[in-house]
């Protein structure tokens, strides 16, 4: 009865929810669905953007507020000095020498890397028997940690009684001062580097390579194009890009440089990069300033610098990727332009 | 919509949790254990080089049940230095028990509130224990001590009894040490009868000249620093003049010009390179690894003899300090009283040559001489222990450690590859002295 009696109350209520209601409840709806979309995007990407701050941002700038400090590693902070260590730094003649073995090291090891890796990718392109093996083989040294292949070389490059002196000597060569001879000792440290490193660049440049399109090949190969200059005509520009970015991760990479030279002649303080610093590269001349000579502001200093110096860099290597492509968009244009007219010319 | 909105969910929740993973990896446990004497507890405990405490740890903890220790070494006391600087920097992640090495407790001085005051775990009832010169070094100048005293690094001679043989010089060694002059040996005697040996063999007399210029300088009573804590290099005539005896001596092909640490993989100390080392207490253990290391045993020659240049010398000793974001201070002051009482030093003594610092256990290796059978039979405790009278401690600086490593390492490489001589040499090492330390 109660309850007949209350339905049309009832009715009336649910009325008004088919109609005005909706209404009510779309606009909170809405915004949340409007937020969804417009919020969530950066919700997903943001655990990138926060760990990025954590550990990415955050150290950076710290390391500028430390490197405006006195700051001693046992210490902590002292009084703020503003620029006077990196003007120390930069009038510090180990500072320059270690940007020179840098270079030196990054040089000799960048170089002949990028070649031999090109040429290893070219062979591995072909087809060869038992292909996974031979790749999985280039790549192995790059498994092997970068302490163990110091450790190993040091031993090989041992002046007394290293395997390299000892080769030499079968020869009839004089030994050859390893670890105390500037250009010698970098030879040594790079020959590590492209140890390691060779294998991995040449299965970036061969994934590049497997990519291009098989049938260029067969048709320059009727139009008479041999082996060596397919390569150069087409395989080297189809992989222009990654060969640029394996220059610029190899630039990065070898300004970075610390392990093998910290390892290479421990015997010498601890491992400084040789007794007169003959192989001491930039970070490990950072890692001497903070915690063995514990001066954490004039370290801050010394990343920043290096810090400035890779992007200077970074930013010389995409002017001139820049340049390398649009140059050769500009020869392409012209090329086709040349086609165009020949063929216009052809057919008037 | 809606599973766009649960998914929305799931990923803040998967990301707080990874942020809380990171938050709790960065922040170590915050309790405080109580420090009742039976409840378990474990102890942390770093050491460097040839401790010879593994027995020990073993001895505790069945004598002590609710103990349990959990020992790092590391390989030596230059990597030591950079573990303990760094983990003082950071605030967090020292052992229980720290043990510190003599050559950069000068540093660690600079900051000795990190490490707890040994007075109030009752190290005054053990005070008269040590040789009151180790006690001294570990007391900061507030007067805390911080440490207590392992090992000391009183110094005699290594010398190769087969080479010196076959050079026509006396091999026993109550013999060399008479030929060096004996109580008056001085560094003079000692190159003289290096020029002797070359004459004859054409061979090298030492290893390489920064151990030398490490001894030389340990043993006078005022070093880099004077003892009000100057620096005491530039203008240091005492210095000088030794360098200028090292220098004449490695210009004469006195030094083998080995790499340190490394002497070919031990085998110069087997092949006959060079006939004398430099051997304080813990160096002992070093010359057999190397030895042993190179193919070479007993019957290489190598043997120990009580006599010194320039008389007493001490290079090195370590010490064992509680920091203070150690969880458990007072079982660690406990176990760290322990290990450096005398019965204990004795066992280290054993285990690894370490010289005792407490008076107690050098006069039981004084009384009583046991041969060491690498050493051909030479009771090397007992040559020790006199070696050890008329030691006195040097003030290290806070820089001590840089300036022989980082300022006379790389420069008394270039003495023996001849590459610099006494003038050059010493202009060089003030340069960087003056370069490096500010």
């Amino acid at each position: 009865m109660t309850s007949t009696l209350n339905r049309p109350p009832a009715g009336s209520a649910q009325a008004p929810a088919d109609g005005p209601a909706p209404r009510k409840a779309a606009p909170w709806r809405r915004r949340m669905s409007a937020l969804d979309s417009k919020a969530s995007p950066y919700l997903y990407i943001s655990p990138f953007f926060v760990l990025f701050g954590i550990v990415g941002l955050f150290p950076l700038l710290y390391t500028a507020v430390v490197s405006m400090h006195d700051w001693d590693l046992l210490k902590g902070q002292g009084d703020f000095v503003g620029i006077q260590n990196f003007v120390t730094i930069l009038g510090d003649r180990f500072f320059w020498n270690s940007i020179f073995n840098t270079v030196s090291i990054f040089l000799l090891s960048a170089i002949p890397q990028i070649f031999v890796a090109l040429a290893l990718a070219a062979v591995l392109d072909q087809n060869l028997r038992a292909k996974t093996f031979w790749r999985m083989s280039v790549l192995l040294p790059y498994v092997v940690t970068p302490v163990a292949v110091t450790l190993i070389f040091s031993s090989v490059f041992n002046e007394q009684s290293g395997l390299v002196n000892n080769i030499l000597g079968v020869f009839g060569l004089d030994p050859v001062a390893w670890k105390h001879d500037v250009f010698a000792s970098h030879i040594a440290i790079a020959s590590m580097v492209n140890w390691r490193w060779t294998g991995y660049n040449a299965l970036i440049l061969l994934a590049a390579m497997q990519a291009v399109p098989r049938d260029i090949y067969e048709s320059a190969a009727i139009d008479g194009a041999g082996p060596i200059r397919r390569f150069f005509s087409l395989t080297i520009p189809s992989i222009r890009p990654t060969l640029v970015f394996v220059v610029i991760t190899a630039t990065i990479g070898g300004l970075q440089i610390f392990t093998e030279p910290k390892l290479f002649d421990v015997s010498s303080a601890g491992g400084i990069g040789g007794a007169d610093r003959q192989f001491q590269t930039t970070v490990l001349y950072l890692w001497e300033m903070a915690f063995f000579r514990q001066n954490l502001g004039k370290a801050s200093a010394i990343a920043f610098l290096l810090f400035i110096l890779i992007v200077l860099i970074g930013l010389l290597n995409f002017f001139l990727s820049q340049r390398i492509a649009s140059a050769e968009q500009r020869s392409n244009d012209k090329r086709t332009a040349r086609a165009l007219k020949n063929y216009r010319g052809g057919r008037s | 919509m809606k599973l766009s909105r649960r998914t929305t969910a799931v990923a803040t929740v998967a990301g707080a949790a990874a942020f809380a993973l990171l938050a709790t990896g960065c922040a170590s446990g915050g309790g405080t254990s109580p420090e009742s004497s039976d409840s378990p507890v474990e102890l942390t405990i770093t050491t460097f080089g040839t401790f010879g405490y593994d027995e020990l740890y073993k001895q505790y903890e069945a004598e002590n049940e609710n103990v349990t220790i959990t020992a790092t070494n590391i390989d030596t006391g230059g990597n030591a230095r950079t573990d303990t600087f760094t983990k003082i920097a950071a605030g967090s992640g020292l052992s229980d028990i720290v043990a510190l090495e003599e050559g950069w407790l000068g540093s660690i001085m600079e900051v000795s509130d990190q490490f707890v005051d040994l007075a109030d775990y009752g190290i005054n009832d053990r005070k008269a224990d040590w040789v009151d010169w180790k006690l001294a070094q570990a007391t900061d100048p507030s007067g805390r001590i911080i440490g207590y005293g392992t090992d000391i690094g009183p110094q005699g001679l290594c010398y190769n009894g087969a080479l010196f043989e076959a050079a026509g010089l006396p091999s026993d060694r109550e013999a060399v040490a008479e030929l060096l002059g004996g109580d008056d040996a001085s560094w003079e005697d000692f190159f003289a009868t290096g020029n002797a040996y070359k004459a004859a063999t054409g061979k090298a007399w030492y290893d390489q000249s920064g151990f030398v210029w490490n001894s030389m300088v340990n043993q006078l009573d005022e070093g880099y620093y004077t003892a009000d804590g100057e620096l005491n290099v530039e203008g240091n005539t005492e210095l000088q003049e030794r360098w200028a005896l090292l220098a004449g001596a490695a210009a004469d092909g006195l030094s083998a010009a080995q790499a340190q640490w490394d002497w070919n993989g031990g085998k110069s100390f087997v092949d006959g390179t060079f006939a004398t080392f430099v051997c304080p207490g813990w160096m002992l253990g070093v010359v057999q690894g190397q030895t042993e290391a190179g193919g070479g045993d007993a019957t290489t020659g190598w043997d120990f003899a009580d006599v010194f240049p320039g008389g007493a010398a001490n290079w090195g000793g370590a010490f064992l300090a509680v920091p203070e974001t150690s969880e458990h201070k007072t079982e660690a002051a406990k176990l760290a009283s322990w290990l450096t009482e005398a019965k204990q030093q004795l066992g280290q003594f054993a285990a690894a040559g370490a010289f005792p610092s407490v008076a107690a256990a050098q006069d039981e290796l004084a009384s009583n001489p046991t041969p060491n059978e690498f050493f051909n039979d030479a009771p090397v405790g007992t040559i020790l222990a006199a070696r050890a009278q008329g030691v006195v401690a040097q003030f290290k600086g806070p820089d001590d450690s840089i300036i022989q490593e980082n300022v006379f390492g790389p420069v008394t490489q270039k003495l023996d590859s001849g590459a610099a001589n006494a003038e050059t040499g010493w202009a060089e090492a003030v340069t960087l002295l003056n370069e490096l330390i500010d």
